[in-house]
């Protein structure tokens, strides 16, 4: 965490009139600095040399600005009405720090790239002094009091608006931050991204969004899901980066599976990734592939079934200790057990025991799925835009992780769900209560195993091959930290952390010798500041943090919120 | 007979290097009731601190003198790590719930293994070798050479003999320390009642660090036996084998010192009996034999005993409180 110092208290007061005419100014600077040329070099960084034409990092700045003019208005001006709901100033202070750290990042990359800081054209040194005085602008300002959301009023047409607005917002950035090349552009990209999400976060938006969300939650959804359905045809025939989405995918739904072991029921699992690989290999071994080693050869549907029932069984097997074992034991049981099916499907070869999975060379070959006469290795065009082999498995995935979704949040909201929550907090008062602590947790295990198998079943038609060190511990870390990493115990958590751990390494090709040295550092540095992941459920941010009774009372009232009669409406 | 025999020993000289990282997990364990999961990483970077010495001292050189000052060198390099890594990473997470060092655990054992695997040719003022394939370990006179035949049938690494030569030495050691020093006896009263032996007057911190140290201290030792007996080492050596002493240590009684040691030995010689008689069965069966099944042996046996005997063979000191 950069962190800029911070003014004292008796500066901020003496200069609080000043602050909102700074912030202004800084807001104003940010965008017509946008409009003005960067660099004397037209070669770097996507052309950011010409003036009134801005591209890249002028663009990044010219959307600080507006956020910050937007925000600047609300405290003082047009926008005050709005003023009353969400805390500008705050938003201001972090966009301000944000728009510094973004700034120099983007001077240091034009003089990185360029050559030195005389290649920097006024533009960039505009940016600079516009960051500067909203830095100033942004903490000189005072807070006001604010409402609570909980009791705002908008109307639902607008509420649904901001849905749509923000999702578009997501399918319009996701494309365009895929399409860039440049790692300068897309670390930019992902600065600008953050300070304007955290900028938002702290003036209070997305906690209104949050009421808005669970107002909302079908419109939502279905939002969320149309925008993952056009994905695909933003990508103009290119197939490299829905093969990455596919990953992305298939990554993510098993991570959700996981979830619910240790999210919802918060038992930890750290061979998980056996359970993919199972349904992978079931698939691949009822494939039509040269080495397949079992003759039966039922439609795929039926294969998904068989694959992630198998799967299903094994985690029957492996959460069976949960009888006895609990806490870090378990964790090191099923971390055996993970060492077990790779040792094991690298040892089936024929020589080493029965020849079911071809040892380490694993089952290759595998043909493209075919499903009702659809053939998934073709290319299909579909209102003129070609959609590649790896979107056509993107849709099925897409199917897959709906489901995995909906299975996900059914079980949370519902008695089981509530079981295993209460099996996390205190397994022996849940006992007391009459949760049948054990068939629970088997179902957590052979439940989220079946869900794991059924993406393992169409991974390995997606991968055509599959091998044991696809399935070696580090994955199962790998998916663990996904979970840790976005939040535990939600699904917007996880889907955000599977996309930063598979995504990042995809686009970011010049540290992926270091991927791994920065990812055991993520997980060190994350327990620290933030054990309880990006996106939380506050229940579980209590747990890591039970002497805030701040929060503490704000879930309770959330919660008395959620009973009233008034919002079940 | 010979047979037997010839598994024995092998049994023997892996039981004792499981042994000497099994005590660096139990002993952590037994005071702070964490497991140490990136101790595997501590054993791996003694090995390499041993290299490290000898490639900065003595290349070219066999005497046996070396020995010593390798292995000092080796505890230099562990030690140095695991009081860092309890400094900077667990110490702060103290209080946190049990998934949190957990994690961080993992996330150290990364960062260490790709650590020494990008950086360890890139020490400046040295020309050692990339860590990305297999290291060749420095040969040392009388510990390294032609092996023993006692009988026919039977045969004896000389680095077989060492490693259970520094195995029984460094249990000796351990005693001592734990039984007759201040700090010794600090980590027991510690390991039984942390509240009251800070109240007692005791440097909790200091007791915590002194175990952290111990366990590095004993894997460093690890470490140089694994090299002379491979010949080799390399980034993830520590992996397998930090989860296998984490087996031993569970084995013997987690937080049980003297667990540690038997439950290394116990499942060093049930790997090489099991993995033997196994596959001296007829076929099918005996196809689950052979080297190749072993590990898998091993970790068939930590589920049994977590399953059936969580408290070890010679009782936890700390039975699990999660």
């Amino acid at each position: 965490m950069i962190k800029l110092p911070n003014i004292p208290e008796s500066v901020r007061e003496r200069h609080a009139a000043k602050g909102w005419p700074l912030a202004l100014l800084g807001s104003v600077l940010l965008i017509v600095s946008g409009l003005l040329s960067w660099s004397y070099d037209p070669a770097i960084l996507g052309d950011i040399s010409i003036s009134f034409w801005p591209a890249t990092l002028q663009l990044f700045a010219i959307i600080l600005g507006v956020v910050g003019l937007v925000l600047a208005l609300m405290h003082q001006g047009p926008l005050r009405g709005l003023g009353d709901w969400f805390d500008a100033a705050l938003g201001l202070r972090a966009l301000g720090t944000g728009s510094m750290v973004f700034v120099i990042y983007s001077l240091v990359a034009i003089a990185y790239e360029a050559g030195g800081l005389v290649n920097i054209n006024p533009g960039g040194w505009v940016a600079l002094v516009g960051a500067l005085a909203l830095w100033l602008g942004g903490h000189f300002l005072p807070q006001r009091t604010l409402h609570n959301f909980a009791k705002a009023k908008s109307s639902p047409v607008l509420e649904i608006l901001v849905i749509v607005v923000l999702m578009a917002l997501v399918l319009f950035g996701a494309a365009y931050v895929l399409g860039q090349e440049d790692p300068w552009v897309f670390v930019g990209f992902l600065i600008m991204a953050s300070v304007a999400a955290t900028a938002l976060a702290r003036a209070g938006f997305f906690t209104w969004f949050g009421h808005v969300a669970q107002r909302n939650r079908q419109v939502l959804t279905l939002a969320a899901f149309v925008v993952a359905f056009l994905f695909p045809f933003t990508q103009d025939g290119s197939d490299a980066n829905m093969s990455i989405a596919t990953q992305v995918i298939i990554f993510a739904a098993t991570a959700i599976g996981l979830n619910i072991v240790v999210g919802l029921a918060g038992l930890l699992d750290l061979g998980y990734i056996a359970f993919l690989g199972s349904g992978a290999y079931v698939a691949a071994m009822m494939s039509n592939a040269a080495s397949a080693t079992i003759g039966f050869k039922p439609p795929f549907l039926i294969v998904m079934l068989i694959g992630a029932s198998a799967a299903a069984v094994l985690g029957l097997i492996i959460g069976s200790p949960t009888l006895r074992v609990s806490g870090d034991y378990l964790a090191i049981v099923t971390l055996a057990f993970g060492e077990i099916f790779r040792l094991s499907m690298f040892n089936l070869d024929g020589n080493n025991g029965p020849d079911l999975t071809n040892g380490p060379n694993g089952i290759p070959g595998i043909p493209d799925l075919n499903l009702f006469g659809f053939d998934f290795g073709k290319p299909h065009e579909i209102f003129g835009i070609t959609l590649g082999r790896f979107s056509n498995y993107y849709f099925v995935l897409l199917l897959l992780i709906g489901f995995i979704i909906l299975v996900f949040t059914r079980l949370n909201n519902s008695r089981i769900g509530r079981g295993w929550v209460a099996i996390r907090e205190d397994e022996r008062a849940a006992e007391a209560m009459g949760v049948n602590t054990f068939a629970l947790k088997l179902f957590a295990f052979a439940g989220g195993a079946f869900l794991a198998g059924l993406a393992g079943t169409i991974k390995a038609h997606q991968d055509t091959a599959v091998s044991p060190d696809q399935y070696v511990f580090l994955e199962s870390a790998f998916l663990l930290s996904a979970v840790v990493l976005g939040g535990m115990g939600t699904v917007a958590g996880v889907l955000i952390g599977a996309t930063i751990l598979k995504l990042l390494p995809e686009k970011l090709r010049f540290f992926s010798e270091y991927r791994l040295l920065i990812f055991g550092l993520l997980l060190v540095v994350m327990m620290r500041i933030r054990p309880e992941g990006l996106i939380a459920s506050k229940r579980r941010q209590l747990e890591f943090h039970d002497e805030d009774e701040e929060l503490a009372s704000e879930i309770q009232q959330d919660h008395l919120i959620d009973a009233s009669p008034e919002a079940a409406r | 007979m010979e047979i037997f025999l010839q598994q024995l020993v092998n049994g023997l000289t892996l039981g004792s290097l499981y042994a000497l990282i099994a005590v660096g997990y139990t002993v952590v364990y037994g005071i702070v009731q964490l497991i140490n999961f990136a101790h595997g990483e501590v054993f791996m970077i003694g090995a390499f601190g041993a290299l490290a010495t000898y490639l900065l001292l003595f290349q070219g050189q066999t005497a046996l003198w070396i020995l010593p000052i390798m292995i000092i060198g080796a505890m230099i390099a562990s030690v140095g790590t695991a009081v860092l890594m309890e400094r900077v990473a667990y110490r702060p997470l103290r209080n946190a719930p049990r998934l949190a060092p957990l994690i961080t655990a993992i996330g150290i054992s990364v960062f260490l293994q790709e650590f020494i695997r990008l950086f360890f040719d890139k020490v400046p003022g040295t020309d050692f070798p990339s860590a990305k394939a297999k290291i060749p370990f420095p040969q040392i006179d009388v510990v390294t050479g032609p092996a023993f035949n006692p009988m026919a049938g039977v045969t004896i690494q000389r680095a077989a003999v060492f490693t259970i030569a520094m195995m029984a030495l460094s249990a000796l050691g351990l005693w001592w320390f734990i039984n007759k020093t201040k700090t010794g006896r600090g980590m027991q009263a510690v390991s039984q009642d942390p509240d009251t032996a800070r109240l007692m007057g005791i440097n909790v911190d200091r007791i915590i660090v002194a175990a952290f140290a111990v366990g590095a201290a004993l894997a460093a030792i690890a470490g140089v036996a694994q090299g002379l007996q491979i010949t080799n080492i390399n980034f993830k050596m520590g992996f397998i084998a930090g989860l296998k002493a984490f087996t031993a240590a569970v084995l013997g009684g987690i937080g049980n010192i003297q667990g540690a040691v038997v439950g290394g030995l116990v499942l060093g010689m049930a790997e090489a009996m099991i993995t033997q008689y196994t596959g001296m069965l007829p076929d099918p069966f005996g196809q689950f034999g052979g080297s190749s099944w072993k590990d898998v042996w091993a970790f068939a046996l930590l589920i049994i005993v977590l399953v059936f005997r969580p408290q070890g063979l010679l009782g936890a000191k700390v039975v699990d409180r999660a």
